[in-house]
């Protein structure tokens, strides 16, 4: 169990900065979710973590002592790598218990711990074998063997699941659930997959472009970003982002226009002044088809897409359509397939409206 | 419709030709192509079998006036070789060959290996200089470099010394090449893996870089093992002592214009140096091949 701060750190190859001004305080025992796009600098952050890559800028503490300048193996950290990195002229047992055997640990003491992470991850029967012989998700979980070996107080994770299949994938992401339940130590978990963010972490860190976007738990991101690419990012499908101007401020609303939406008139204290333009953001599965929704909402949005294209699987139907001036909006219908005409009318309850600003940043209203 | 009427409307092509069933067509072409290649195969095979002829037979009899083109005695031949064995210093040529050839395996396998594995998987200062430099030299021809190398070897007093006939080969460029190539493409986040676990440097050459290059290794040992055991000239050069001569030079002895040998004896001398190659290229052929191939095509 240990605690991770990492304070100010930068990181810079040449002249391409990766990683800017990162301040994080991981507690003990968390499950943390670096998640963000290719490039955002979240599996570079876990290096540095690691000791595999050397910060440029910053200090990394765990338990309050320094570890910039100490070695990898040393630090208290045991990584699992998306590619697993097993070694595949050893056996499962002697790629669990090589850590041990290179610190000269009696082989009585290797054994005894190799077959402990066994059990855990129900490897007993397969110790003997290498890693060509095993599939996938045996592999991942004799790589998360290996690392349970160590007895590490901080656990990382490189996209572990990037390999496995879809459904390999949700088992995997409940064992490791299972596993932190059990182990209860920091772990920290890189990947590009918001759905696995969102069910794995207890603390999402959302990255773009090298900068923590946001912080905090997984749905209080979801419900209250705190700008657009957060907003766009979490969620799927992607939020939807409609262009308007203000065209009218007032103590306790605010009255926006724009081609797609029309005049609007939102519920919003204290709106700042001087924002000429705003993007209004709706989650499609706050917008249904007016048939569905009528007499549910008391102030509602209208809009009036064209349709394009509908996504039907099976227990919901997303549909995709352009409004006039040509935005994009998708909504969701609760129908499996959907059989109606191009022309749509979609309701939105407006209480579940986000407002975001020119820069992108949201503007919530004061409490 | 009778049955006779059916058959009668069937288009001739769908019926099958027994003839041709039975008896494939082969083309002009066909027989030219294999007749060069047996005549390939005969060229190329047919020093190694006179030789084996030659040996496994009376004196003579193979070019008598009742000529044979196959050994006719397999006692004659054993009994020239034992001859040779027990009553000239053939053998103790074939053991100085043998640490020859071991010796400068173990040197290049080790110092290649080591030198690879910091070339393929790290930076360093002058990296990109000394791997030019490295590849520049395999441009340079031998007959440039043996007489400095010879005037080197005799400063260091090394004339008619094991040391002498071994170390001036250990550095194979080719062999670094070709290991480079390999070791490149041993995967990184294994090496980080072995890093987090605690493995020094040297640990991940030994744990990581040399097992998960056997194939490599095993096929590059094959190729220093071929050259070196073929190798005339420089044992000549720095070892004109009898006492260590080598296979070669102990031919070379057997096959000069004063040797004063039936020809028979000198064939047998002759096979008994090329057993070992032969024996193993039998055994070894499908790595030399990628081995050749390997160095030429991993990129």
């Amino acid at each position: 169990m240990a605690q991770l701060d990492i304070v100010h750190v930068s990181k810079a190859f040449g002249d391409a900065e990766v990683l800017r001004d990162i301040n994080l305080q991981i507690s003990s025992g968390e499950f943390v979710v670096f998640v963000g796009p290719s490039g955002c600098g979240k599996s570079t952050l876990l290096r540095i973590i690691s000791g595999l890559e050397e910060l440029s800028r910053g200090e990394i503490r765990l338990d309050g002592q320094l570890i910039n300048g100490i070695d990898p193996a040393k630090r208290g950290v045991a990584m699992v790598f998306q590619s697993y990195a097993l070694y595949p002229h050893m056996t499962a047992f002697d790629n669990m218990g090589f850590s041990l055997k290179l610190a000269r640990s009696p082989k009585r003491t290797i054994a005894q711990k190799v077959a402990n992470a066994a059990g855990i991850l129900r490897l007993e029967k397969l110790l003997e074998r290498r890693p060509g012989a095993l599939s996938g998700g045996q592999k991942q979980r004799v790589a998360i063997g290996r690392a349970i070996v160590r007895e590490p107080k901080v656990f990382l994770f490189d996209e572990p699941l990037s390999n496995l299949d879809a459904e390999l994938r949700v088992q995997m992401r409940a064992e490791l659930t299972q596993l932190h339940g059990r182990l209860k130590t920091t772990m920290i978990y890189v990947t590009h997959d918001q759905v696995e963010a969102m069910t794995l972490a207890d603390k999402m860190v959302v990255m773009n472009g090298g900068v923590v976007q946001q912080c905090g738990r997984p749905l209080e991101i979801y419900d209250d970003p705190d700008n657009m690419f957060v907003a766009g990012f979490i969620g799927s499908p992607r939020m939807n982002f409609l262009k308007a101007a203000v065209i009218d401020v007032a103590p306790d609303n605010v009255t926006v226009e724009g081609p797609g939406v029309g005049r609007l008139t939102l519920a919003f204290r204290d709106f700042p002044a001087g924002t000429g333009q705003v993007a209004i953001g709706i989650r499609p599965q706050r917008i249904g088809l007016l048939g569905a929704r009528e007499g549910a909402i008391a102030n509602r949005l209208e809009l009036s897409p064209t349709l394009t294209f509908a996504e039907e699987l099976g227990d919901v139907t997303y549909l995709h359509g352009d409004l006039p001036g040509g935005e994009r909006l998708v909504l969701r219908t609760l129908d499996g397939h959907y059989s109606g005409g191009r022309q749509l009318t979609a309701v939105a309850d407006a209480a579940s409206i986000l407002l975001f600003d020119e820069t992108g940043r949201r503007i919530r209203p004061t409490i | 419709m009778s049955g006779v009427g059916v058959i009668a409307n069937v288009e001739p092509s769908l019926t099958p030709s027994r003839d041709s069933a039975r008896w494939p067509t082969v083309s002009a072409w066909t027989i030219l192509k294999w007749a060069i290649a047996l005549c390939a195969v005969v060229v190329a095979i047919f020093p190694i079998w006179w030789m084996v002829n030659v040996v496994f037979a009376h004196p003579g009899e193979p070019v008598s006036i009742n000529p044979r083109l196959y050994p006719t005695s397999l006692t004659a031949g054993l009994e020239k070789i034992r001859m040779i064995l027990a009553e000239t210093d053939y053998l103790r040529a074939y053991y100085t060959s043998l640490a020859y050839s071991l010796l400068t395996i173990a040197g290049v396998l080790l110092i290649g290996s080591m030198a690879a594995f910091e070339f393929a998987l790290f930076e360093f200062p002058g990296k990109r200089v000394m791997f030019a430099v490295v590849m520049v030299s395999l441009m340079v021809p031998t007959a440039v470099t043996i007489v400095p190398t010879y005037l080197l070897t005799a400063k260091l007093g090394w004339l008619n010394t094991m040391q002498g006939l071994v170390v001036p080969g250990l550095a194979s460029a080719f062999g670094l090449f070709m290991l480079i190539q390999f070791m490149k493409s041993l995967p990184r986040e294994m090496l980080e893996a072995a890093r987090l676990d605690g493995a020094t440097h040297f640990q991940l050459y030994l744990y990581f870089a040399l097992p998960l290059s056997r194939n490599a290794l095993v096929t590059l040992a094959i190729l220093t093992f071929m050259r070196t055991w073929g190798n005339f000239t420089w044992p000549l050069i720095v070892a004109p002592n009898p006492e260590i001569y080598t296979v070669g030079q102990v031919v070379g002895l057997f096959n000069s214009p004063f040797s004063h040998q039936t020809v028979d004896v000198v064939m047998t001398a002759n096979l008994l140096a090329a057993l070992p190659p032969l024996i193993f290229f039998l055994i070894f052929q499908r790595k030399i091949v990628e081995g050749i191939a390997m160095s030429g095509s991993k990129g």
